[in-house]
């Protein structure tokens, strides 16, 4: 049967695709996220400027794009997803 | 009075969980620990109500209405109902659900009073949790999935006594037994708690 992915499991996907991904420390385009995310462009970018928003990543501006570096924030919140998604898990459960 | 105490370790165990749910809520927003937060708030309420009805039974001439029973084990089935229900909603009605809910109709009108009737739908509804987890098993090869499984197993052997007890009135040990079951299932449930309380996962999620 499909898995569909939950609002959470999105968000802590594309939060880990822009740490993982960030390997010279000067953030990820958009492009490499969507490849990592699986979602539309329409999405990805509402779901960016939410993650924004709420202070989970953040955003650096360059000459012709922006790029996304995931914030100290959002690495709490991965961390606290990790342990929370363990426990669920071991009831069964999918977060 | 050892199964009041242990109806109120249920108590203890029960709203453990349910706290490092909800504190899983609060930092992921996940509708599956809502729901099995909610199941081990009503499990809680539910071994806590038994627990006082079964104190309060020990005092002579103390009249205890027979509402607070039902009350007690009505919190327990619909915190069955919840955990086995977090499964389901996870499989959005799956083969499985379905034939789960031909057996609910032949399982559930076997008892006219309404205390059987509750007792025989949390076996039913553990049942279904133990089918759920044990699958999810096969998928993560978890071993701690595994653990709560057989705990699972353990509450739902534990509802089944608790049905018997109710059969058999004059067979004192059934009520005894059947309590000590669920406790011990509810402390093999109780483990993934432990990894937050002795194996180095803070709650707040910093690692």
């Amino acid at each position: 049967m499909a898995q569909y992915r939950t609002q959470v499991r999105i968000i802590a996907d594309v939060l880990r695709a822009a740490r993982d991904m960030n390997v010279e420390g000067e953030g990820v385009g958009v492009t490499m996220l969507l490849r990592r995310g699986n979602m539309s462009y329409s999405r990805m970018s509402k779901l960016l400027s939410e993650l924004v928003g709420s202070g989970l990543l953040q955003e650096l501006n360059g000459e012709k794009i922006s790029k996304y570096r995931i914030s100290e924030k959002g690495i709490q919140f991965l961390a606290a997803y990790h342990n929370f998604e363990d426990f669920a898990q071991s009831f069964g459960l999918r977060l | 009075m050892v199964g009041e105490f242990l109806q109120l370790l249920g108590v203890f165990v029960s709203f453990s969980i349910a706290y490092v749910a909800f504190r899983g809520v609060r930092q992921t927003q996940s509708s599956s620990l809502v729901r099995l937060a909610t199941a081990f708030v009503f499990l809680g309420l539910g071994f806590a109500v038994e627990g006082v009805v079964g104190l309060g039974q020990l005092v002579p001439n103390l009249p205890f209405s027979s509402m607070a029973v039902v009350a007690g084990l009505l919190f327990e089935t619909t915190g069955y109902f919840f955990l086995a229900f977090s499964h389901a909603i996870d499989v959005v009605m799956s083969r499985r659900m379905t034939a789960a809910l031909l057996m609910f109709p032949v399982i559930t009108f076997t008892g006219p009073q309404l205390v059987d009737i509750l007792s025989v739908l949390s076996f039913f509804f553990v049942l279904y949790g133990v089918l759920e987890t044990a699958y999810s098993y096969l998928t993560n090869r978890r071993p701690d999935t595994l653990l709560i499984a057989a705990g699972l197993a353990m509450i739902g052997a534990g509802t089944f006594v608790q049905w018997l007890s109710l059969l058999y009135l004059n067979v004192d040990v059934l009520s005894l037994l059947q309590i000590i079951m669920k406790e011990i299932g509810l402390l093999i449930l109780f483990t993934p708690v432990l990894g937050f309380a002795v194996g180095g996962k803070r709650i707040d999620g910093a690692v």
